[in-house]
Order: C-alpha cells, then sequence, then structure tokens
C-alpha cells in the first residue's frame, strides 16, 4: 500500500513527460538527432539493457559518486564536528570556505585534469568538490544546534572529557542534520557525474550523454538523463527511510 | 541490589560572588557575597524574585560556572568542572532523544564503568520506583512531559551522586502532576537521603518538600532568611503549622519583589 502511494506521483509525473515529450515530437517535427520520439529512446534504452552496457555505465558512475562522497564525509565531517564546537577555529576556516564554495565543479575541470591527468582520481576529485560542502555546513550547524542543555546534562552524567561528549552527546544530537547533509551531498555529487565524466571518460552516465551529443545520437542522451533522474530519486528515497529511524521526533 | 551504599555529602559556600560581564562591557551583580552550609541529606528548597541568582548558584555547584569570588565545596572539596558526583534535573527535562528511557537512565552508570547486565537492572529498579517500568523501550519524544521528569529523576539517583541540583524541575507541569512528582521525590529522597537543592517559584512546594527554604534577596542575591521547617512527612497544604510557614516566607517575599519590580523599572526606563 505505501509502497503504491510513494511510487504514484512518480508514475503521475513519468506519463505527463512522457506525453509532453511525444507531442512535442508529433507537433514540431523534430528531426530525431534533435529529440528522437519517446518510444526510440525506450528502444535504445531496451539494447542498453540487453547487452549489459547500462549497468557498465551505472556502476561506473555510481562507483565515483560512491567514492567521492565518502572521501567528502571523512573530510566533512571532522571539519565540521571542530568548526561547530570551537568558535576560534571556526573563525580561521570559515572565510575560505565560504571562498571555495560558490566555484561550481565544473570549474575545477580543468585543474582536475592538469593535477589527476585523465585518471580515475581527477573524476573523483570534481565530484568531491559537488559533495563536500553540504556535508561540511549541515555538521557544522548540526553541532552549533545541539542543545547547550543536553550538553549539560553530557557532563553530569560522566562525560567529564570534551572527546567522550563529542562521541555520546554531540554527535549523536546532530546526527539527524548531518544525514540530511549525506542527502542532500549525494545528490548534489550525483548531478556533478556530467561535470565529471565530460572530459577522458570511456564509461559512466556523464559519459554516455556526452558521447550521445558528439556522435549525434540525441536518443543516447535522453537515455542517459532519464536513468540519472530515475536513480537520483531512487538512491534519494532510500536516504529517507535511512534519516527515518534517525528521526527520533521532538 | 545496589551498585554502592548510598551517600551523601555537605556543602558549604563562602563568601560565594558572581558578577557577570555582559557583551556591552556592563557588569551585572547576580550574586552578593553569600556564606551557606548545607548538611549532608538535607533538602533545601531556595526561593526568591525572578533574576535574583537561584540558577547562578546551581549552575556554580553544578560546575557550569566559575564563581568570580569565594568558593563552594562539597564534601570538603572545591568545584572544579562538571562531575557525575553532582546530579543535575533540569526544568526542561534534557533526556536525550535518541535513547530509548532505559538507556537514559543508565546513560550515567554507562559512564560510571558498570557492565551491560547491572546497569540495566538498577536502570530497571529506578524506573520502578517513579512508575515507569512499562516505558522503559519508549523513546522520550513518546512520553508526556511529567513522564519525562520522572525518567529524568530515575536518571539522576540511579548514578547515586552526592548531592542533587533541580531548578524548577516541576515549573513545566500542570498542578496534578505536579503534586504527584512532589510525592513521588519525597519518597525516593526519603529512601536513599540525599543532599538535595531545588529551586523553585511556588511557597508551597517549598514548605511542602524541604528541610530549610532559603529565600534570596532581589539582586544582587543574598541569602535573607533562613526557615527551618520542622512540620513531619507527608505534610498537608491545609494545617495551621504549614499555613504559618507560608506567611512567614511571604511576607519576605514580597518586600523583595517589591524591590525586584523596582530594580527592573529603574533598568528599563533608566533613572
Ligand atoms: N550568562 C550571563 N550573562 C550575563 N548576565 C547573566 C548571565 N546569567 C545570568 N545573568 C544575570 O544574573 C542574574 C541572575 O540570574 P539567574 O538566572 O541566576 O536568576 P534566577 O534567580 O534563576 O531567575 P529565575 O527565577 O527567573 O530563573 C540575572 O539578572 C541575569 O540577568
Ligand atoms: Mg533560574
Amino acid at each position: 500500500m505505501t509502497l503504491i502511494r510513494l511510487v504514484l506521483p512518480y508514475l503521475y509525473a513519468a506519463v505527463a513527460i512522457v506525453a509532453v515529450w511525444q507531442a512535442t515530437v508529433t507537433l514540431t517535427n523534430a528531426h530525431v538527432a534533435i529529440l528522437p520520439p519517446p518510444a526510440l529512446a525506450a528502444q535504445t534504452f531496451i539494447e542498453l539493457v540487453s547487452t549489459g552496457e547500462l549497468f557498465v555505465h551505472i556502476r561506473a558512475s555510481l562507483s565515483r559518486v560512491i567514492a567521492a562522497w565518502g572521501l567528502s564525509a571523512l573530510v566533512a565531517v571532522p571539519l565540521g564536528l571542530a568548526m561547530g564546537r570551537w568558535r576560534r577555529f571556526e573563525n580561521i576556516v570559515d572565510p575560505v570556505v565560504e571562498l571555495f564554495r560558490p566555484i561550481s565543479p565544473l570549474a575545477w575541470i580543468p585543474l582536475a585534469i592538469l593535477w589527476f591527468g585523465i585518471s580515475e582520481a581527477g573524476k573523483i576529485f570534481i565530484i568531491f568538490v559537488a559533495t563536500f560542502f553540504p556535508i561540511l555546513l549541515n555538521t557544522v550547524s548540526g553541532v552549533k544546534g545541539v542543545d547547550k542543555v543536553l550538553i549539560r546534562a553530557g557532563q553530569v552524567l560522566g562525560c567529564e572529557d570534551e572527546w567522550s561528549l563529542f562521541r555520546k552527546v554531540i554527535l549523536p544530537a546532530a546526527m539527524p542534520t548531518i544525514i540530511v547533509g549525506f542527502r542532500i551531498a549525494f545528490g548534489t555529487g550525483w548531478a556533478a557525474i556530467i561535470a565529471a565524466e565530460l572530459v577522458a571518460a570511456q564509461s559512466g552516465l556523464g559519459y554516455l550523454i556526452a558521447d550521445g551529443m558528439e556522435i549525434l545520437r540525441s536518443d543516447l542522451v535522453m537515455v542517459g538523463m532519464v536513468v540519472i533522474g530515475v536513480l537520483g530519486v531512487l538512491i534519494d528515497s532510500v536516504f529517507r527511510v535511512i534519516s527515518k529511524h534517525h528521526d527520533w521526533g521532538t | 541490589m545496589m551498585a554502592q551504599a548510598p551517600q551523601s555529602k555537605e556543602i558549604s559556600i563562602r563568601q560565594l560572588a558572581m558578577t557577570f560581564e555582559s557583551a556591552e562591557g556592563e557588569s551585572v551583580e547576580a550574586l552578593h557575597p553569600i556564606d551557606l552550609e548545607i548538611a549532608a541529606g538535607e533538602f533545601v528548597a531556595l526561593v526568591g524574585p525572578s533574576g535574583c541568582g537561584k540558577s547562578t548558584i546551581l549552575n556554580i555547584l553544578a560546575g557550569f560556572l566559575k564563581p568570580t569570588g569565594g568558593q563552594a565545596l562539597v564534601g570538603g572539596e572545591p568545584i572544579k568542572k562538571p562531575s557525575i558526583d553532582r546530579g543535575v534535573v533540569f526544568q526542561d527535562y534534557a533526556l536525550f532523544p535518541w535513547l530509548n528511557i532505559i538507556d537514559n537512565v543508565s546513560f550515567g552508570l554507562e559512564r560510571m564503568g558498570v557492565g551491560k547486565k547491572e546497569r540495566n537492572e538498577i536502570a530497571a529498579e529506578y524506573l520502578a520506583t517513579v512508575g515507569l517500568q512499562e516505558f522503559e523501550r519508549k523513546k522520550p519524544s513518546e512520553l508526556s512531559g511529567g513522564m519525562k521528569q520522572r525518567a529524568a529523576i530515575a536518571r539522576v539517583f540511579a548514578t547515586d551522586p552526592s548531592i542533587i541540583l533541580m531548578d524548577e524541575p516541576f515549573g513545566a507541569l500542570d498542578a496534578l502532576t505536579r503534586r504527584f512528582l512532589q510525592h513521588q521525590l519525597l519518597e525516593i529522597w526519603q529512601k536513599h537521603k540525599k543532599t538535595i537543592i531545588f529551586v523553585t517559584h511556588s511557597v508551597q512546594e517549598a514548605v511542602y518538600l524541604a528541610d530549610r527554604v532559603l529565600v534570596m534577596t532581589a539582586r544582587p542575591g543574598r541569602i535573607k532568611m533562613d526557615n527551618r521547617i520542622e512540620l513531619p512527612y507527608p505534610r498537608e497544604f491545609t494545617t495551621k503549622g504549614f499555613r504559618d510557614h507560608e506567611k512567614l516566607i511571604y511576607d519576605v517575599l514580597d518586600e523583595e519583589l517589591a524591590k525586584s519590580f523596582d530594580l527592573e523599572s529603574k533598568g528599563r526606563f533608566g533613572d
């Protein structure tokens, strides 16, 4: 029951999108290379599935995002905890963060190539940039938002040093906000696979789109876009389920 | 069943003073040097006009605040920082929302290094004392305000501290729940004989619970009256002895309230 209720809105949306898509093709009589009809895209999709090629691309993109996102969490969570807890440290680090934050992952492509060449590391670096700030900012605000009275309660219940206070009180109290950061970051990282795979990639959904553009196969582009969209929604709902578990109500 | 023999300690407050510096550089004298001796096992209620420094005293005793003058000793030891030996019950419960009730109550025991089985036994015992045995596995968000405060009381007694500091613990509760918790608190205190300092705005509550009611002056706070209540427990609100104590305290308090309103309006409108 609940599954149906969850999926139904997306089904409506999908039907609407396909309808508008088909109508546009019919009305404008667009060339297949400019806008392929949904049926052609579906056929290409089935081909890519049956040859298994699509799964290679999905796996390539997904593993890049997971690696970059995990790396981000490893750096951004401790940094965010420290920034949220120590005002003076935050005052030093925050201006640096704020200066880097507006720079889009796309802008890092040239440097990524210069520094990491065409290796996997360059692609992961670009996604890292895209995932870093949501995790950092949510961790900082999560720590700052910890109720002072809970910290005091921890102190009089045996968390007498800063480390145990962190582990037993501050981290769990900030966890729901940090998890929201993880979720947002996975979304921005997933959206950045295009930027990461635009250059010198041989696989990935971003590559599928870039390659489709180059060889004038807009059906490949459409398949790439649709798969990114659908997987994005699926991954996000997994995160929603996880964060439900960490939501203790108020 | 207990982890260790119940204990309690005396408190000596010597020339304790606190002056806050506000952000604008103004200084606010919250406590005028205070001297006070509280015997081990005594239940002391602290009443006084709003802003007279009651919470400040408690925060210093808990170790959350450093006094700007004098010192406070618990069991002869000066207070340096917060300690599990000095328990606190907060007005807004301060249960950890990510832990269920039994884990909240055994939190301090875990920090003391008590093994899982034993700490769960102790926690369950205290939860039963406050009538929450059915709610061990519930999250704090699933409990009413009164139940949360009962859990918080179980949590503080479970670690067997030498003194317990309570800052308006029943202030947010309705009158009936309040009566019930006062009764439960007295029962658990009579069993364990902890030294308790209990801040309240209710004179009735103070006289109902405490061995001694201390009335503070308007800011800067000093102890204006030290009223020993020798009525036997359980006390009745309606008896003459009870009423007499209430009257005595109200008379002193009214004077101070007038002063504190005066102080407030002066602060607000200038002089
Ligand atoms: N951190 C602080 N900085 C500056 N002034 C403070 C600070 N904490 C308390 N004060 C001031 O010290 C005085 C005493 O405050 P305190 O909280 O101890 O009063 P209280 O007796 O507990 O009042 P209430 O009954 O309203 O809880 C007040 O005038 C308050 O404004
Ligand atoms: Mg107060």
